[in-house]
């Protein structure tokens, strides 16, 4: 009887195995599989149903694999090893462009491979959720992770139900499986002496009929659905996880974190073998003469130091840090930002981690459930004793709360529009003040508060505000502090520059409409502000009066001098500048910006304050600020994150439900809620 | 600098608002004001500090001298508010040297006449050390503020 129907099983002979992968080599796919290399069993190549792990399995613990002979022949009874599909749609290196230089001009062009079709053979059902995990964050989201998205479409999925699940694993208590019900084109579970195979989509279905299968006979199907209904048994429901997104941004000023930060070696091996995890960097590769570069996008992780680093500093300098914000982020703030768990419990995590911390028992120490449920389950219990502590209701309020409203489609790898130095000024011993001349629409079209990302070939892609929009361009300020930015200063009238945007959400000026205005800001923090006080002043009778509090480390560390002065003689405008050391040359006022909020009368219920500069000033400002009575929903800051791709892809930038490039930089404090200000965020 | 005993008006003044009416009118008695030019020198660096000073309209500048700089003015002090503290905590010697950057006039309390009738008043000394306390505690924290030096290069930088 041959098989025709998505509806009715097929039985493929294990003998059968091979006429399928030369279907599939046929169709000029190369296949991937499991097979047993290192000392594993890892996804590679395929060419032959001899290359697969027939008699093989491994047993898996904290921190341990080992494989181990089964004496059968079966091929599929492992679980997951230390590799991932994302290998194959999300490689570690990818390149994305490939920029020149040559006599001060910069040229960038496109520089993804091809994606070939492919077959993806003994995927399990984990593994099909956290291919459909990262599809919504690279492939469905706002922006598109184009070398993605291809690699997807061009892969076909036939998956293998998992019915040797590991005691690592915890699929059940995720819902990921070990059941394939979803995403899938092929699905087959082992027998004995075969497979019993199911189409999932209309390219499985024509598949399946050039298998020419018979139908598999009720004992056989029954046997394939007893064989993964016993798995799910043996596997229990170790982490429930009801409640659980909110019990752990509540924990997140737990005493647990450090205490895992003491065994954690931030080696980020969790992070790499995570199918789920996406966080990428942008790597660099240059010619030795430096005029060709080719920039690849890299896997990067929230566990190494340098992810969150920023101009001013660190993010999150400790261990406990970032696991806090590894662990919230895969079962709590994804919830936020996809309506999806992180974690698909595959259990690699736990396997792979060189000192066995298992995040099943991790998170039940962090964020407890209660006594009841806690019972129900048998959930695992931390191998010591935990020092948990009850935390203060006040950490328990979500990290970001209010709606973001979502910008354009972005897509990687980015395109650079060329733009040309017109103008360059110098403002202090170590920043300019670059105009550039451009007819991009896009460009122009920015708003204040916006940033771009400016690109030079051989430099990483540096974030950038801008510090005023022109009818036919736009200036940017760039303090020379890295070798990117060091670059971007030294351009000279006439180079060119890649640029791309303007991204993020910018100062809401309309916000002010009718109020007071306080704008605050300190040392660069000025160059974001300032298209907002050009907007402000443009439309001046729109607001009350506006002031503008300036703090800079000297007076020869301020920003835009002579504007300032004539700023400052507008009768319709309050210039208060303050510097924190000066010589016996200034005149002015000497002390920290907060100091400026002393003279001057605020009507703070009726005015609207809008704040950039170092984290730590905008949280003494705010302190002033609601002590004057003005609300949250008025207060606006612009954060400072590490980003690297600048539309919510790159992962560095995410807080709580947001991704600061793409969703902020401005925020209100009431939008961000605890968040503002608090450490390791 | 123009000195004279006639004083104006202590109650005028942010410190002197907030002294109770009798201990006001004591405390009146050892007011004077002065006026300074810019860039008049009104106290220098460790010397005796004999009056308590408000600044009633100006701005002054408290200068560190640093050998290698040369004077570093650390923080200015605006109308309403105090100068010379250390006239009325021990040892009474000038933690920095105060220069009029414009033309400014303060008010005066002696500080000896101040130290014996805070000696002798509970009730006065409770108004003017709160008082002196609010102004050093918002001091001491700009200055931590200051000394956090936010607004300083970093060189190590990703970009």
């Amino acid at each position: 009887m041959v098989m025709t129907s998505a509806a009715v099983p097929g039985f493929l002979p294990r003998a059968g195995l091979d006429r399928l992968l030369d279907l599939l080599a046929a169709d000029g796919r190369r296949v991937i599989g499991p097979t047993v290399g290192q000392g594993a069993v890892v996804y590679d190549e395929i060419h032959h149903a001899s290359d697969l792990p027939a008699g093989w399995t491994a047993d898996q613990a904290p921190g341990s694999y080992r494989l181990r002979q089964t004496g059968t022949e079966r091929q599929f009874d492992y679980a997951v090893g230390p590799t991932s599909w994302k290998h194959e749609t999300f490689p570690p290196r990818v390149p994305l462009t490939i920029g020149r230089r040559v006599n001060g001009q910069v040229t960038f062009e496109d520089a993804l491979p091809a994606a070939p079709p492919v077959a993806f053979l003994g995927v399990r059902g984990c593994e099909i959720a956290a291919l459909l995990t990262q599809d919504a964050v690279l492939a469905r989201g706002i922006a598109v992770d184009r070398d993605y998205a291809a690699r997807r479409a061009a892969a076909l999925i036939i998956a293998v139900e998992c019915v040797t699940p590991a005691d690592t694993c915890f699929c059940t208590s995720m819902g990921t499986g070990p059941e394939v019900t979803t995403g899938f084109d092929l699905a087959m579970t082992e027998l004995d002496d075969g497979f019993v195979v199911r189409a999932g989509s209309p390219a499985g279905e024509r598949l399946l009929e050039r298998l020419e299968l018979t139908a598999a006979d009720p004992g056989r199907t029954t046997a394939a659905q007893d064989a993964v209904a016993a798995a799910r048994e043996r596997m229990g429901d170790p982490v429930p996880t009801a409640g659980l997104p909110a019990r752990l941004i509540a924990a997140a000023e737990s005493p647990q974190w450090a205490e895992i930060a003491e065994r954690c070696l931030a080696c980020a091996n969790c992070t790499l073998v995570c199918p789920t995890c996406f966080c990428t960097g942008v790597t660099q590769v240059s010619d030795l003469d430096g005029f060709e570069a080719t920039a690849e996008r890299t896997w990067d992780s929230c566990f190494t130091l340098g992810f969150s680093k920023v101009a001013g500093g660190n993010f999150r300098p400790r261990v406990q840090d970032r696991y806090r914000q590894w662990l919230t982020h895969k079962f709590a703030t994804w919830w936020d930002q996809f309506g999806m768990s992180g974690c698909v419990g595959c259990g690699r995590c736990i396997t792979w981690c060189p000192v066995g911390i298992d995040v099943r028992a991790e998170l039940m120490a962090v964020a407890p459930p209660p006594p009841a449920l806690k019972a129900a389950v048998g959930i695992i219990e931390p191998a010591r004793p935990t020092t948990v502590k009850s935390v203060p209701p006040a950490a328990s309020a979500a990290l970001l709360t209010a709606p973001i409203p979502l910008p354009a489609v972005e897509e990687l790898p980015p395109t650079y529009a060329r733009t040309f130095v017109a103008e360059r000024r110098r403002e202090t011993v170590d920043t300019v003040t670059l105009r550039f001349d451009t007819s991009d629409p896009d460009l122009l079209a920015g708003r204040p508060g916006q940033f771009v990302m400016a690109a030079l070939p051989a430099f990483s892609a540096a974030p950038i505000s801008v510090s005023r929009f022109h009818r036919d361009g736009l200036e940017l300020t760039i303090r020379a502090a890295g070798a990117a930015t060091r670059a971007l200063c030294e351009l000279r009238r006439g180079d060119s520059v890649g640029l791309r945007g303007p991204m993020g959400r910018g100062w809401p000026v309309d916000a002010a409409e009718g109020h007071d205005v306080v704008i605050v800001t300190g040392g660069i923090g000025l160059a974001p502000l300032r298209p907002l006080v050009d907007a402000l002043l443009a439309d001046r009778t729109r607001f009350r009066e506006i002031r503008l509090l300036y703090g800079a480390r000297s007076p020869a560390d301020r920003l835009y001098v002579e504007e300032l002065s004539e700023l400052a003689a507008r009768p319709d405008l309050d210039v208060g500048q303050i510097v924190d050391r000066a010589g016996p040359d200034w005149f002015g006022r000497v002390g920290v910006v907060t100091g400026l909020f002393d003279q001057g009368h605020l009507d703070g219920p009726n005015a609207v304050a809008y704040v950039c500069g170092p984290e730590r000033m905008m949280t003494a400002t705010v302190d002033v600020l609601r002590d004057r009575g003005v609300s949250d929903d008025r207060i606006f800051v612009t954060l400072e994150r590490h980003m690297e791709c600048g539309v919510g892809l790159c992962g560095h930038c995410q807080l709580g439900k947001s991704f600061v490039c793409r969703d902020g930089p401005v925020f209100s404090l009431a939008e961000m809620g605890p968040a503002f200000g608090r450490e390791g965020l | 600098m123009v000195s004279g005993s006639q004083s104006g008006a202590l109650r005028d003044t942010w410190f002197g608002a907030r002294l109770p009416e009798a201990e006001l009118g004591r405390l009146q008695a050892h007011a004077r004001s002065a006026s300074y030019e810019a860039g008049a020198e009104i106290l220098r660096e460790g010397d005796l500090t004999r009056d308590l000073g408000i600044v009633v309209q100006g701005r002054v500048a408290l200068r560190l001298r640093v050998p290698e700089r040369g004077m570093t003015t650390v923080l200015t002090v605006e109308a309403g508010e105090i100068i010379g503290w250390s006239a009325v905590v021990p040892p009474h010697r000038s933690t920095s040297t105060v220069i009029a950057v414009v033309p400014t006039d303060l008010m005066l309390l002696d500080g000896a006449a101040l130290r014996t009738e805070l000696d002798a008043d509970p009730v006065l000394a409770a108004a003017v050390y709160r008082s002196l306390l609010e102004a050093l505690a918002d001091r001491l924290t700009g200055t931590r503020m200051q000394l956090l030096d936010l607004f300083s290069q970093h060189r190590d930088e990703p970009w």
